[in-house]
């Protein structure tokens, strides 16, 4: 052992050192990067979709209502534990181009999108409800 | 060499210098296990990194004063590894067994359809036979799940304890499962290609996305070329 390698690390010599020290730098990056990733994921995301705007579950449902395009798609909460899979009913209102590579059809959710989401299908409503009572309809039959 | 001060005096050979290294170092550790199993979970990472920074400066300060530590980029390797195999076993353990729980639903889901529609797409559909499965429905996924946690994950973890014992079995399992960090990202990248409609279709952040985020998760390649390169001689048998 030459006197230089009895300054570096136990372990490395001194045609690795360099090597060795960069790799350090890049594993201390990918550590701190990964763990405050992971740490912000989930706030990151509901705050991206609408929350608190939005409730938890109220994100929850409105990303059901993007993937189904169905109105009536609303997550279970708490879903029984032996329960059928949720998505059972809604698969077939879908959009797909179906094929050996299927494509989906469904909207880009982009910064706060399922707020807006959410209030044009609120107005939707509120007109469809409004154009049943002008013809004079049960609105009970129409309200979701 | 720093002298050791101990009960037995300051007179320590080289047992007592053993043991107080010993000592000192399981004293770091326990800051950084603490700190690990917080980053391992994920959303409590944040409150992990500050006791794993300090199990490290603790281990420092020991290497330092004269005593016989781990070198840190062993220390390093080892806990991020195990950081690294947790964050993916969780995730995929969530959508395998508890893809119908509201935090799945709005975190694994959400996820997928901000950077990723192989979690988005038809997602609690998928079926064994009459049995329902959920969570993902991309095509492939659910084997790769199953048989990285199982093959890939769950033994690195247990190679990156060895590592952290300075065995030699570990080193060379970390070495092993490493390596297998080669099929996954071929395997799993193609995959995702092939049925690139599925997974970046009408997502917000596609393909670039996935890299930007996804790109910590290539730790193991960092560990390989210290792996092969370090004298295998200060891990015992």
């Amino acid at each position: 052992m030459s006197e230089k390698d009895k300054e570096l690390p136990v372990g490395t010599t001194e045609p690795f050192a360099r090597m060795h020290r960069w790799l350090q730098r890049g594993l201390f990056v990918c550590l701190v990067a990964l763990v405050i990733e992971a740490s912000l994921s989930l706030p990151g995301l509901l705050i991206w979709f609408g929350w608190p705007t939005l409730s938890v579950t109220e994100v929850c449902h409105e990303l059901m209502k993007v993937r189904w395009h169905n109105d009536d798609a609303e997550c279970l909460v708490p879903h029984p534990l032996w329960g059928d899979n949720e998505g059972t009913i809604y698969r077939d209102t879908a959009y797909d181009e179906w094929g050996i590579q299927p494509r989906p059809k469904y909207r880009g959710i982009h910064y706060r999108d399922l707020v807006t989401f959410r209030d044009e299908r609120l107005a939707r409503e509120a007109a469809a409800r409004e154009a049943a009572e002008a013809q004079g309809i049960d609105v009970s039959a129409v309200a979701p | 060499m720093t002298t050791t001060a101990n009960s037995s005096g300051p007179f320590g050979g080289y047992d007592v210098h053993q043991t107080d290294s010993k000592a000192a170092q399981w004293q770091a550790d326990k800051w950084m296990i603490g700190g690990t199993l917080l980053m391992g979970t994920g959303v409590l990472g944040v409150f992990g990194l500050p006791l794993f920074f300090y199990g490290l400066h603790l281990q420092h300060m020991a290497a330092k004063s004269g005593l016989s530590m781990r070198p840190l980029i062993v220390t390093l390797i080892g806990y991020l590894v195990i950081i690294d195999s947790s964050l993916n076993s969780l995730g995929w353990s969530m959508d395998l067994l508890a893809n119908h729980s509201l935090i799945n639903r709005v975190l694994t889901a959400g996820w997928g359809a901000v950077f990723d529609g192989g979690y988005f797409w038809h997602y609690n559909e998928l079926m064994l036979g009459d049995t329902p499965i959920g969570g993902a429905g991309a095509p492939g996924e659910k084997a790769w799940e199953i048989s990285l946690i199982i093959g890939c994950f769950a033994p690195r973890m247990a190679a990156a304890i060895g590592l952290l014992q300075m065995k030699r079995w570990g080193q060379q399992w970390l070495i092993v499962t490493c390596w297998m960090g080669v099929i996954v990202w071929l395997g799993y990248n193609l995959n995702m290609t092939f049925y690139a409609d599925i997974r970046y279709s009408g997502v917000t952040f596609p393909v670039l996305g996935w890299w930007i985020y996804d790109i910590f998760y290539i730790t193991p390649f960092l560990a390989l070329p210290y792996l092969h390169t370090v004298n295998r001689e200060i891990f015992s048998e």
